[in-house]
């Protein structure tokens, strides 16, 4: 079947307005993925209490999130691109020290309540953090 | 429309056959061939599943993941290729194994069956132990005599006198004469005995001042009877990491699992590297559980010779390539080498086997054993020091 | 609605031959509606190539009116009329029009089937986005999935173009 199509039909079918729609178009993807995906920024927050994912976030907001566990509630803010754990009933405060998670990847465990806060982007820089 | 709908099911019924439909490309001229119409058929059938391989590449990926709270810390589980219930049910019961651990080797909770067996020391009485916790402690007392005493799960007394034995550690006072009883009393593994009689195996200690902890420990045992489960159900693919400590089964996909270590005072990783199929990677650091007094920072690695923590080093990690029981020691190894000094580090590792170590002192300077420092890659620039 | 043939031959063959075509339209919907995607909804568009022979042999309107037909047919077969998925493909189907209705006007001997394939397809995907963006899914990180349907906008574009070309060729 291939060899009776006339492939240099096709090609004079071609013409010079559609290479350019085509340049135009692989441009735009190229641009899209540089700018978009290979940025090491974080995109997302997604915030796990006990086992379960209780929700994942844009970054890109104002918002201030409630989060109940066992010892009582978290309170996480998202900041435009940032998010921290603003108060935790835990007793040592790690989670809340740890300031604002900037980078994908970067993970605030307030293990007593149970609630973890992990940053998100296109391409995880890790499966799983040792420490 | 209704007139184009009308003369639609009047052609339908009239005449449409397979071949016709490509009839619509060719206005009404009659098609020029039974071959054309093969062709475009083809074609466009070949572009549909064409269309339909690329799009289901696109699809979702076969990883299941949970994260849970067992054994008093983070435990998470990666199954990758197994279907999603399946591996829910694998990852269940891994988490119920791992409530059963915690609850059977709980350091300061009265009923557990290791806080039985340090009654028993502290009263001089022989009691029954099970194969389980026998051949722990077996294990326990190899450990400990290659690390020179420097692994001592012994010195419980001493670690709950520091405060660590609790679940929040507030500042404590220093008492440096409580201490040096303590650190005189010289619990150790060796004044463990343990008999084998008719009706089971038997324990008693020969110093009622030793007192089991098993918090250096028992994660590690956790992470090799995880693994050892799931390749035994046939998972070839997996990563389990509890409260910190990784072993690695298979790939994810085409790639390698990929572990970041824990930068030891910012948030995210100083680190990353590739854990292949066995490998298993433990951390000890002074990050994690500590608190602070007058500026200086108590964590909880206590050095048995002086009874104090550890206080040259922030953090140091371990790789070990597949073994028996690689994750036991990935947990275990870690606290002899953060404790010893400089000097001794890598007779230490050589001593307990270990080929790969990163170790971050008190200032942040970084050193690594040349095959360790092949592995890692860096998250930033930063001077990495040798050991030869 | 039928207003831009030329009158070469009967109506009445064109009426049957743009039903059969609209047949078609729907039936490619179908398919589509049941292959894998990423996006639930959100997909790549192989029904254009018959919108876009219906463009390029009886102009603009019709072209248009098959391609909400297909819209709307096909939805109402799929049981799915008003829901979120019907949205999505009207929003591509607009967005693809929309563009269409400016393409036609370039000029033929420079900009063939393929430039108004992947214009439309382009067009299609930010149709879809857009929809999902503004309604569905307010404020999630869709954002970042749009390289990846630009991408596959381009290559589902380019050879719906392609093999357009060649079945006109074949005409």
């Amino acid at each position: 079947m291939l060899k009776s199509i006339p492939f240099l039909d096709w090609f004079q079918g071609l013409k010079w307005g559609d290479g350019l729609v085509l340049l135009a178009g692989i441009g735009i993807v190229l641009i899209l993925f540089k700018t978009l995906w290979l940025t090491e920024s974080a995109s997302k927050v997604q915030i796990r209490a006990g086992n379960e994912i209780f929700t994942t976030q844009s970054l890109n907001q104002q918002r201030t999130l409630d989060i109940p566990g066992p010892l009582g509630t978290t309170v996480v803010i998202i900041d435009h691109g940032r998010a921290r754990v603003a108060s935790d009933p835990g007793p040592r405060q790690y989670c809340v020290k740890q300031g604002w998670l900037k980078q994908a990847g970067e993970v605030a465990m307030c293990l007593p309540n149970q609630v973890s806060v992990e940053l998100l982007g296109n391409s995880k820089p890790y499966d799983t953090l040792n420490y | 429309m209704l007139q184009h709908l009308m003369r639609y099911a009047d052609c339908i019924s009239s005449r449409v056959s397979r071949h016709d439909f490509l009839y619509l490309f060719t206005l009404d001229i009659p098609v020029h061939s039974a071959r054309f119409k093969r062709k475009s058929t083809s074609i466009l059938l070949l572009w549909l599943c064409f269309v339909t391989l690329i799009l289901s590449a696109c699809g979702r990926e076969p990883l299941y993941h949970s994260q849970s709270y067992v054994f008093g810390t983070l435990v998470d589980i990666s199954i990758y290729g197994e279907q999603a219930d399946r591996a829910a049910k694998l990852a269940g019961v891994i988490q119920q194994d791992f409530q059963r651990l915690h609850r059977k080797l709980h350091a300061w909770d009265e009923d557990s069956d290791l806080s039985r067996i340090n009654r028993a020391f502290e009263e001089g009485r022989r009691v029954p132990v099970d194969a389980e916790l026998a051949s722990l402690i077996l294990q326990a007392q190899r450990y400990s005599s290659q690390s020179d005493g420097l692994f001592n799960p012994a010195i419980g007394q001493l670690i709950g006198h520091w405060g660590f034995q609790r679940d929040m550690f507030k500042p404590v006072s220093i008492d440096q004469e409580a201490i040096r009883r303590l650190v005189n009393a010289n619990p150790q593994m060796t004044d463990i005995q343990l008999y084998e009689t008719s009706s089971g195996i038997e324990i008693e200690s020969q110093n009622p001042f030793v007192k089991l902890d098993f918090g250096g420990y028992a994660k590690g045992y956790a992470l090799d009877r995880a693994a050892g489960y799931l390749r035994s159900e046939g998972v070839r693919n997996a990563l389990i990491n509890i409260g910190g400590n990784v072993i690695a089964i298979g790939m994810r996909g085409g790639r390698n699992w990929r572990v970041g270590i824990q930068h030891p005072r910012g948030s995210g990783a100083i680190a990353s590297l590739e854990l292949e199929d066995g490998w298993a990677i433990g951390t000890s650091g002074d990050y994690q559980r500590y608190f602070e007094l007058d500026g200086k920072r108590y964590c909880h690695l206590l050095d048995p010779r002086t009874g104090f923590p550890a206080q040259h080093t922030q953090a140091v990690t371990v790789l070990l390539p597949p073994g028996d029981h690689n994750g036991t020691l990935s947990d275990v190894a870690s606290k002899p080498i953060f404790i010893s000094d400089d000097s001794h580090r890598s007779e230490m590792a050589k001593r307990l086997g270990v080929d790969h170590y990163l170790i971050i002192d008190a200032n942040g300077s970084i050193t690594a054993s040349a095959a360790m420092k092949q592995r890692l890659k860096w998250k930033s620039d930063v001077e990495v020091h040798t050991i030869p | 609605m039928t207003d831009n043939r030329q009158a070469i031959f009967t109506a009445t063959r064109d009426d049957h031959h743009i039903a059969k075509l609209a047949a078609l339209a729907i039936g490619l919907h179908l398919v589509e509606a049941a292959l894998p995607t990423p996006l639930p909804g959100v997909k790549p568009g192989i029904a254009n190539i018959v919108t876009l022979f219906v463009l390029y042999r009886y102009g603009f309107g019709t072209a248009a009116w098959v391609n909400l037909l297909r819209v709307f047919a096909g939805s109402l077969l799929l049981g799915q009329l008003f829901s979120p998925t019907f949205l999505l493909s009207l929003g591509g189907a607009l967005g693809s029009l929309s563009i269409l209705a400016l393409a036609i006007h370039l000029p033929k001997q420079w900009f063939g089937p393929v430039s108004l394939s992947i214009l439309a397809a382009f067009a299609h995907i930010s149709g879809q986005l857009l929809i999902v963006w503004l309604w569905l899914i307010p404020h999630s990180g869709v954002i970042y999935l749009t390289p990846v349907f630009a991408l596959a906008a381009l290559i589902f574009g380019l050879i719906n173009g392609l093999i357009l070309m060649w079945l006109m060729k074949q005409a």
